[in-house]
């Protein structure tokens, strides 16, 4: 912790130097969005499969283009709303993109893509069974993420706000409980941030990484904003070795005003 | 002996790009040989499968301020286009603005679409919002739920199938030597296929995805639309949907057909629509207008669009060949562009003030 050298981040026995991970959807051009990651500065991009029938490998040009940014790919299960379809997804990815890493969705509502938390936990325990590595996007509940650690994940992902909200740290005593309670784990805030306040709020909370799309893709500028989030994690979390110091209560004096008389106060 | 001005050509490709510059180039007198691999008269190129709106305020949007001037360009050449193609080819442009609006609960995603337009294009004045009154006035038969929209005004949509068939019979009536169901592989000055090699003057690779071979760095874009008939709706102009998950458009066509589309998926799969996307598309459609419920689904469309890694359309020249490719979603909105400059890259109009269409190398990759 001390260490100022040294402040990489550890998942899966894979050490990596920048705390912030990337989605590819829905930028305006594949262009703008290598652009973004350049200007994120961050060494691993998420991936959605579920609508390009990957089976046949039909996205093929677009997955060629993101490797070529050169970051590692993480596979998302994005779209799955139950335990087999997100198995299955995670499955095809393995095969596909030879890694046996997925940020594992299990989406429980339609409208506001919320976690299904008894789906998340049944497809965890089942892939880390096969041997996948399981990054689960997940609620902030505390007991929903001791499940996922009971069941074998090694991170946990937390979201901020639904996805796609921008509502920022929307629970912030839940998530303080996470922290508390959940010292050893990378925890990593996925979803729901809009502005890189919020990402260096979450920083200075102690948590490991954010993970994030719509805010940078959204952005009138992308890469402008991918820089803007990366700056900000990079603050929060130098915020948060360096040890916030505790806020101060001044509104009523314990002691007598130095200059002012006594009977006035 | 062909005389000095006329000049021997080949399209590859009988797509937008393709008709247009083939119809161009015969009323200049040239000679044109048109290829495609298909039928011209049951095309399966991505402007059959396209809505036809020439929208450059919301395509702006998407996409950047480049578009958006190729797009006024659209504006002010397809009415003149149309009106040379035949006397009653006019009727094929309907210039009636378009209006996009969104659900009370999605408000947010129409105030980001206003947010990203002023931010694109601060100086534009050609549209305004409007309110639920005005909004019915324009669209009585949508649903009353919509209390906040955008007009925007100069937007233009074509009865796109109508102007490529059209298209197809001029092109034969004014003596292109036209060549079906006959892929074909491209090089400067020559046109390859199962007919052997044929020379030209020039060779025009308008192909789209077809290109592929040539053109390492295209890719195709899933889009999927609907197609619906129904007589309890009508619609004046096309309507655009803001959703938080997927911005969707109708477009009305004649004879009371709607088109609704088009999801947007990066994967080259020409398979058939998924139940997902037909479930997306058709609750959009029904809560535009709930009258929509009992329209009948006469066509289920499935395309793929071309396009670039910057999503922009790009022109390389050498000598005897040109490329024109990666229109993307908006063939009809930048076809008038694209077709400008080649004929200005062939010495055959004006110099046009869409030259940064010209680019050194899409990865072409030689024969």
């Amino acid at each position: 912790m001390n260490d100022l050298q040294n402040d990489n981040l550890t998942l899966y026995g894979e050490s990596f130097t920048s705390r912030f991970l990337l989605g590819t959807a829905l930028y305006n051009s594949p262009e703008i969005m290598r652009s973004s990651i350049e200007a994120s500065r961050c060494e691993i991009v998420t991936l959605g499969l579920r609508r390009q029938n990957p089976g046949n490998r039909d996205g093929d040009a677009i997955w060629r283009y993101i490797q070529e940014s050169g970051c590692r790919l993480l596979p998302n299960t994005a779209g799955c709303k139950s335990v087999k379809e997100a198995v299955t997804l995670a499955e095809m990815s393995r095969e596909m993109f030879d890694t046996p890493w997925v940020k594992l969705e299990v989406i429980g509502d339609d409208y506001n893509l919320q976690p299904d938390p008894f789906g998340l936990v049944e497809a965890s325990e089942n892939l880390i069974k096969k041997g996948f590595k399981v990054l689960p996007y997940c609620t902030d509940d505390l007991i929903l993420c001791q499940r996922l650690l009971d069941v074998g994940c090694e991170v946990l992902m937390p979201w901020g706000s639904p996805i796609g909200t921008g509502q920022g740290l929307l629970n912030r005593y839940n998530l303080n409980t996470l922290r508390e309670r959940i010292k050893n784990v990378p925890l990593i805030i996925d979803a729901g941030l809009g502005a890189p306040s919020q990402a260096a709020e979450a920083m200075e909370m102690g948590f490991d990484g954010i993970l994030l799309n719509s805010a940078v893709a959204k952005a009138q500028n992308p890469p402008l904003m991918a820089e803007a989030f990366a700056d900000a994690i990079d603050a929060g979390r130098k915020a948060f070795r360096a040890g916030l110091m505790q806020k101060r209560q001044t509104a009523s004096p314990s002691t007598p005003t130095v200059g002012q008389p006594f009977w006035h106060q | 002996m062909k005389s000095e001005s006329q000049n021997s050509f080949a399209i590859a490709g009988a797509g937008l790009l393709g008709r247009l510059l083939a119809w161009q180039l015969l009323r200049q007198g040239h000679k044109v040989t048109l290829y495609d691999a298909g039928a011209l008269t049951s095309p399966n190129c991505a402007a059959w499968t396209a809505a036809g709106m020439i929208s450059p305020l919301s395509e702006a949007v998407v996409s950047d301020r480049n578009v958006y001037e190729m797009g006024l360009y659209a504006l002010q050449i397809w009415p003149r286009w149309l009106q040379e193609l035949g006397k009653d080819d006019a009727a094929l442009y309907e210039g009636r603005g378009s209006l996009v609006v969104a659900h009370p609960q999605d408000l947010s995603e129409l105030q980001q679409f206003a947010q990203d337009l002023e931010y694109v294009l601060p100086e534009a004045s050609n549209y305004r919002h409007v309110a639920g009154p005005e909004i019915h006035d324009l669209e009585p038969d949508l649903s009353s739920s919509f209390q906040q929209g955008l007009l925007l005004e100069d937007e233009a949509h074509l009865d796109n199938r109508t102007l490529l068939l059209r298209l197809a019979s001029e092109i034969r009536r004014l003596g292109a030597h036209c060549i079906e169901h006959c892929p074909v592989e491209v090089s400067a000055g020559a046109v390859i296929s199962a007919r052997g090699e044929e020379r030209f003057d020039w060779v025009l690779d308008c192909r789209g995805t077809g290109a592929k071979d040539r053109l390492t760095e295209l890719r195709g874009v899933r889009g999927e639309t609907l197609h619906v008939q129904t007589n309890e709706v009508r619609l004046h102009r096309p309507v655009r949907l803001m959703h938080p998950r997927y911005q969707l458009y109708i477009v009305p066509k004649p004879e009371q057909r709607f088109i609704i589309g088009a999801t947007q998926i990066e994967s080259e799969d020409r398979s058939p629509m998924s139940l997902q996307s037909s479930l997306e598309l058709g609750s959009a459609l029904y809560t535009i207008a709930p009258a929509f419920a009992e329209a009948r689904i006469l066509e289920q469309g499935v395309n793929l669009r071309p396009a670039f890694m910057d999503n922009q359309p790009h022109i390389t020249r050498t000598e005897g060949l040109i490329s024109a490719n990666g229109l993307f979603r908006h063939g009809y909105l930048l076809a008038p562009a694209v077709v400008t400059q080649v004929l200005a890259e062939l010495g055959l109009s004006a110099p046009s003030p869409f030259a940064h269409l010209l680019t050194p190398s899409l990865g072409e990759s030689q024969l």
